[in-house]
């Protein structure tokens, strides 16, 4: 019988009485004595009674050894026993004569014990299983696993002991309110409020939080997906219809000041190269959104901060001649930090300032004015309250936008020298973004814009003055009415992407609870609604004039009291609940609610040939404290939610880099890129190993980040390797001059080690290419080159070797061109437009290289055939084998790696081996020799089997194929129906690759997972 | 429930000679009972029985035995038991008989019952004795057991509902 056998038969039957035997009968009659109340344990007695095996070989021994427990048997039954000579006189009744009379006595005794024995036998539970299973079917009750005083009484008490032993394991429930308390309005509040000082709530959280996954991510709480299985729901609402998100977790960043100055300010942190800047004219009169990459002050290429969006309120406002203008940056929370420094550090912002639109500030009086506007309804809530919450009744209030938020910090810095006043406005307004060509429908449908005042009544009693003061003014009322045609435009338009790029259109819009339908239903473009082809056509044209860009939202003071004036949903209702005709329309009149909103038309998909223009949509400020209100709305007309999920399903299908993952380059970008490692290490290693990929054999070295720095270098050191060492083989200086530029690039293809070699294989077979260009270069070659090496050389001694990504616009429209397909027809179509480009020629790449040593570019995949790419696969350059069979084959799938050898497997072994005798060693020896022992250990944990442990070596040329790159988001596109990926290339790499490749292949790289030895192939593009 | 049905049969020893319940032996015992089925009802008897067979509680002084057989073949232990007529032990040989009290599906509806016939065997000892002293112990006897019954008495009757989770072999 196995050990565990035998146990689990001892722990069944250790409530089972044991044989009672003759011989060892004392040991039962005490046990039983013991058992009866006598209340003297004796020390042989638990072991006696505990296994009945031991038992058995004691009825061996003591047969000859009885006289001995005899003696020292001072038991007062046994005495007695033995007194009266019962009719069994125990162990020495083999020596003893028949006894002559029978006592009852020790008859009695003995059926005692027993009855006492069988007692505890049957009274002790002795499954496992719990109390209420042993009930039969049909006595069981659903809530007795958790309410006791659902079992039978009996079993009470049982039930009472085993659910104590199962509290302690679970987790302590907070049960000083009961549950209608905790229900109670007022508590749910303050609880709430209680949650979101840790990380901040959106305003559509609770809507959220029962529909979605949700996570907790920089600072905030999150959706991250529906608990709906919706991914190609998702993806069609993006197509067809309307996807919904909250982006309020954006931060916003105001810059206020003289347009000049911030101007000035501002173009140290940008580039021309990458783009057009804050100066850009549409963007500066208000008319569009611009957007743009941040860099440190005057440090492009390199330390990028991250990317953002902007738009500068518009210039024709009434009462703005001072040419103070406002500006907004709109920013992904990772960034906010850097950016928010730098910003301070450019503007010269040191000192914090506090006035009326201080944020804090309004904060707190917003707060108190709403507690005393609220007096009456806190009384109330108070009378229902019990005593100690007395204290804390005042703050019991919804804590509208940033809960986390320190009061004593500053949210506003103002610059001495210049007056800029940079203000943090994150969470001051909600951001929904709604993408897919139904989202101009669901707008028109949703918001109805504000009637005008006709300014007959008295202002003072109406809460929004601002909006009757407004109306007074004959210039801001026919604003509103072009703002509301145009508007009303909007309509009639198929899809936003036909508006041009970033339009901006002001609002102020009625309560949009008043409208809310009846039931679900899903908007619809109607173009007979809007017959005015001529005006629509106008608008296409021309865009929302600039004046229409003007909104009251920029306007602190107005939103915060369109935020404190707001009517609660709840009177709403009650309104609605005393209308005369239910169901009908609420008239509210002038105590209706004006809400100053502002619509941003977003782009989609502006790079690239194909599907220009999807996902493009509205993105709607809100003022704070509105979330809700406009949320439900939009969901009633047919709108979809998504999450961060669909944000990068989005930006991926949209082929732009997702804010933070794919800017390696900018910090935010390397802490998402460690935590992203460190999450995925962890559950690698939470499977067993030979449950998991073995990333060594797979020839992966990293799989769960990508090593840019060290792919840069690689492909940095690689080049200059093979120019040092053919200028070292060939003297004479013409043909070396040839061969300079021939031999690397050929020979890294190719993968030959020996110089040699190398030199053969070059005059072998010179690339076509690479003929024509090495007869144009010939005489140039040799200056240029060192020049760019010396350009180079400084920007890595100035720059430390850090890397970079390719941002240019000028130098990515070269290389878009160079990496397209070109057969000699289609060379010279692409060509023709863009005349001023040069070929790809060796100088030409020199050049760039020159400039960027060090860079990465972003590319964009699509495969050619099967196979549907993951984050981190690998991009690697095709031999020439490979286009043959390509060529020969169209169907085939790509070259196989071949199997690597683990290195790292005998080494696991032995150390495991060496710290099994160490820890046997340690446990003989003393501790000083435990001291010199723990070292080994330690090093060992740092080896996981399956990866690669240690420094990396050489990155690129470590599997069959080059390395060049590796994919940031990989999925099967469901917008193009086949594998697509983005990722970053090593630029050096690239233009190695571009020259090598045949004209008619070039641009074909090869993709290998990191879990797959297959390769695949794929077309590599860069959009611009 | 899945499981082997059992069969337990509660037996009391009688034998008029003391020593007999001295060498009394779970091992003894089950050789005596196997010996007997096989010389009753032979080899398919003794074959039949074999499975399952145990003796599971033993006690010497009251002769108390508790014999385990699978539940098809019980009857054939059953019919066997009265042929045992002696004991035999280490060369010695004692007349005896074996009285079938109770036979029941679980060891705890034998030890219930225990309880009650012996309880019951109490209560006649008392009432039938004649000596003042011997009348005294008894009595405390019947006491103990009392007391620890009132104690655990309301467990005690729990246990109906028990029955189906047990699963002794």
């Amino acid at each position: 019988m196995s050990n565990a056998k035998e146990r689990k038969h001892a722990k069944k039957m250790r409530n089972q009485p044991t044989n009672v035997t003759l011989s060892s009968g004392f040991a039962a009659d005490r046990g039983g004595k013991h058992h009866n109340g006598g209340g003297k344990p004796f020390p042989a007695q638990k072991h006696e009674l505990h296994s009945g095996t031991s038992r058995q070989r004691q009825t061996k021994i003591t047969p000859h050894s009885l006289p001995e427990p005899d003696g020292n048997e001072q038991s007062s039954s046994k005495v007695m026993f033995r007194k009266k000579g019962g009719w069994k006189a125990g162990p020495e009744g083999t020596a003893q004569e028949i006894p002559k009379y029978i006592t009852a006595s020790t008859f009695a005794q003995a059926r005692a014990a027993e009855i006492s024995a069988m007692l505890k036998a049957v009274t002790q539970k002795s499954s496992n299983s719990l109390v209420f299973q042993t009930l039969p079917r049909h006595m069981r009750r659903r809530a007795m696993s958790h309410n006791v005083k659902r079992l039978p009484r009996r079993l009470q008490e049982i039930a009472q002991k085993e659910a104590e032993k199962a509290v302690h394991q679970k987790k302590e429930h907070s049960k000083n309110k009961c549950h209608k308390a905790r229900r109670c309005h007022i508590n749910r509040m303050l609880e709430f409020n209680r949650r979101q000082r840790k990380n901040i709530w959106l305003e559509t959280h609770i809507w959220h939080a029962k529909r979605f996954h949700m996570v907790k991510r920089w600072g905030y709480c999150l959706g991250e997906r529906p608990t709906v299985k919706s991914h190609r729901a998702c993806y069609r609402a993006m197509t067809h219809r309307c996807l919904l998100q909250d982006l309020s977790y954006y931060c916003c960043l105001e810059l206020k000041g003289k347009e000049e100055e911030i101007l000035q300010a501002l173009s140290q942190m940008c580039s021309i190269d990458t783009g057009l800047t804050f100066a850009a004219v549409h963007c500066l009169s208000g008319k569009r959104q611009g957007r743009l990459v941040l860099y440190r002050a005057n440090k492009y290429p390199r330390e990028l901060l991250g990317p953002v969006t902007f738009i500068w309120k518009s210039q024709r406002t009434p009462g703005d001649t001072l040419g103070i203008r406002q500006l907004w940056i709109w920013l992904h929370p990772t960034l906010k930090q850097d950016i928010l420094e730098e910003l301070k550090a450019v503007c010269q912002c040191t000192d914090p300032f506090k006035s009326a639109i201080c944020i804090p500030d309004s904060l707190l009086v917003s707060s108190q004015e709403k507690s005393q506007t609220e007096l009456p309804d806190e009384k109330i809530g108070k009378k229902r309250k019990r005593k100690d919450d007395g204290e804390n009744a005042k703050p019991i209030k919804k804590v509208i936008g940033d809960g986390t938020r320190d009061p004593c910090l500053p949210y506003s810095w103002i610059s001495p020298a210049t007056g800029i006043i940079i203000n943090d406005l994150t969470m001051e307004m909600n951001r929904f973004r709604l993408i897919g060509p139904l989202s101009t429908s669901i707008l028109t449908e949703a918001l109805k814009t504000a009637s005008v005042h006709t300014g007959e009544e008295d202002t003072e009693k109406i809460p929004h003055c601002w909006w009757s003061e407004a109306c007074k003014n004959p210039d801001s009322v026919s604003l509103h009415h072009r703002q509301q045609a145009i508007f009303e435009l909007l309509g009639g338009i198929a899809s936003p992407a036909e508006i041009p790029a970033g339009t901006i259109l002001g609002l102020t819009v009625g309560d949009p609870r008043i409208n809310l339908p009846q039931k679900k239903f899903k908007a619809l473009t109607n173009p007979e609604k809007c017959q005015d082809k001529e005006s629509i056509r106008q608008l296409l044209l021309e865009g929302v004039p600039v004046e229409c860009a003007h909104s009251f939202i920029w306007n602190q003071d107005i939103c915060k009291s369109v935020t404190e004036n707001k009517i609660s949903d709840q009177d709403l209702n009650r309104m609605r609940s005393e209308l005369l005709v239910p169901g009908s329309q609420l008239i509210l009149g002038p105590h209706e609610s004006k809400i100053p909103v502002l619509l941003i038309q977003q782009p989609g998909k502006v790079t690239g040939e194909d599907r220009r223009g999807w996902g493009s949509g509205w993105d709607v400020l809100l003022p704070k404290g509105w979330g809700m209100a406009f949320w439900i709305p939009f969901i009633y007309r047919g709108a979809r939610v998504g999450g961060l999920k669909e944000t990068v399903v989005h930006s991926q299908y949209k082929r732009s880099p997702n804010i933070p993952g794919d800017f390696p380059d900018c910090p935010a970008g390397i802490l998402f890129a460690e935590e992203q490692a460190k999450n995925l290490l962890e559950k690698y290693k939470r499977r067993p190993p030979a449950k998991r990929p073995n990333y060594v054999k797979l020839g992966t070295l990293a799989p769960f980040c990508c090593p840019w720095e060290q792919l840069t270098q690689d492909w940095e050191s690689r080049v200059q390797a093979h120019e040092d060492s053919s200028e070292a083989s060939s003297p004479n200086g013409k043909e070396s001059d040839l061969r300079r530029h021939e031999v690397p690039y050929t020979s890294t293809s190719e993968k030959t080690s020996q110089p040699s070699d190398e030199l053969g294989t070059s005059r072998n077979h010179p690339g076509e290419p690479e003929e024509v260009m090495d007869t144009e270069c010939q005489g140039q070659a040799g200056p240029e080159r060192v020049v760019g090496q010396e350009v180079s050389e400084n920007h890595v001694a100035s720059t430390g070797g850090q890397l970079c990504v390719l941002r240019s616009r000028i130098l990515l429209k070269q290389l878009s061109a160079w990496c397209g397909p070109s057969s000699e027809n289609s060379r010279a179509a692409w060509r023709a437009p863009s005349r001023g480009q040069q070929g790809l020629t060796r100088e030409a790449c020199l050049s760039i290289l020159g400039r960027f040593p060090r860079a990465l570019v972003w590319v964009s995949l699509s495969l050619l055939r099967k196979g549907s790419p993951e984050p981190h696969t690998m991009i690697c350059i095709p031999t020439e084998e490979d286009f043959l069979q390509l060529h020969k084959d169209r169907h085939c799938c790509g070259p196989q790696e071949s199997k690597h050898s683990d290195l790292f497997k005998s080494k696991i072994l032995k150390q495991k081996e060496k710290k099994k005798k160490e820890k046997r060693q340690t446990r003989g020896c003393a501790a000083s020799e435990g001291l010199a022992g723990r070292d080994p250990p330690a090093r060992q944990g740092a080896l996981t089997q399956g990866l690669w442990s240690g420094p990396l070596p050489r990155v690129t040329s470590h599997c069959s194929r080059v390395l060049l790159g590796f994919v940031t988001q990989g999925d099967f596109s469901m917008a193009a129906g086949c594998g697509e990926a983005l990722g970053f290339v090593s630029l050096t790499g690239l233009l190695n690759m571009l020259c090598n490749q045949p004209a008619a292949q070039r641009g074909l790289v090869l993709l290998r997972p990191p879990t797959s030895l297959q390769y695949r192939f794929a077309r590599i593009a860069i959009e611009v | 429930m899945v499981r082997f049905k059992h069969r337990y049969l509660l037996c009391e020893l009688m034998s008029d000679d003391p020593r007999c319940r001295l060498s009394l032996d779970d091992r003894v015992l089950g050789g005596l009972v196997r010996d007997t089925i096989a010389r009753v009802h032979g080899t398919f008897g003794a074959a039949a029985c074999s499975i399952g067979f145990a003796v599971r509680y033993l006690n010497a002084y009251t002769g108390i035995v508790l014999l385990r057989c699978r539940k098809e073949f019980y009857q054939l232990v059953w019919s066997a038991l009265p042929f045992i007529t002696y004991l035999e032990n280490k060369g010695h040989r004692y007349p005896c008989f074996f009285n079938t009290l109770y036979v029941g599906g679980t060891i705890r509806t034998c030890q219930k019952f225990l309880i009650q016939y012996n309880r019951r065997q109490l209560l006649i000892l008392l009432q039938n004795c004649t000596d003042e002293g011997e009348r005294e112990a008894i009595q405390k006897s019947v006491t103990r057991s009392c007391l620890l019954e009132e104690e655990s008495g309301e467990e005690e009757l729990s246990d109906g509902g028990e029955e189906a989770a047990e699963a002794m072999e």
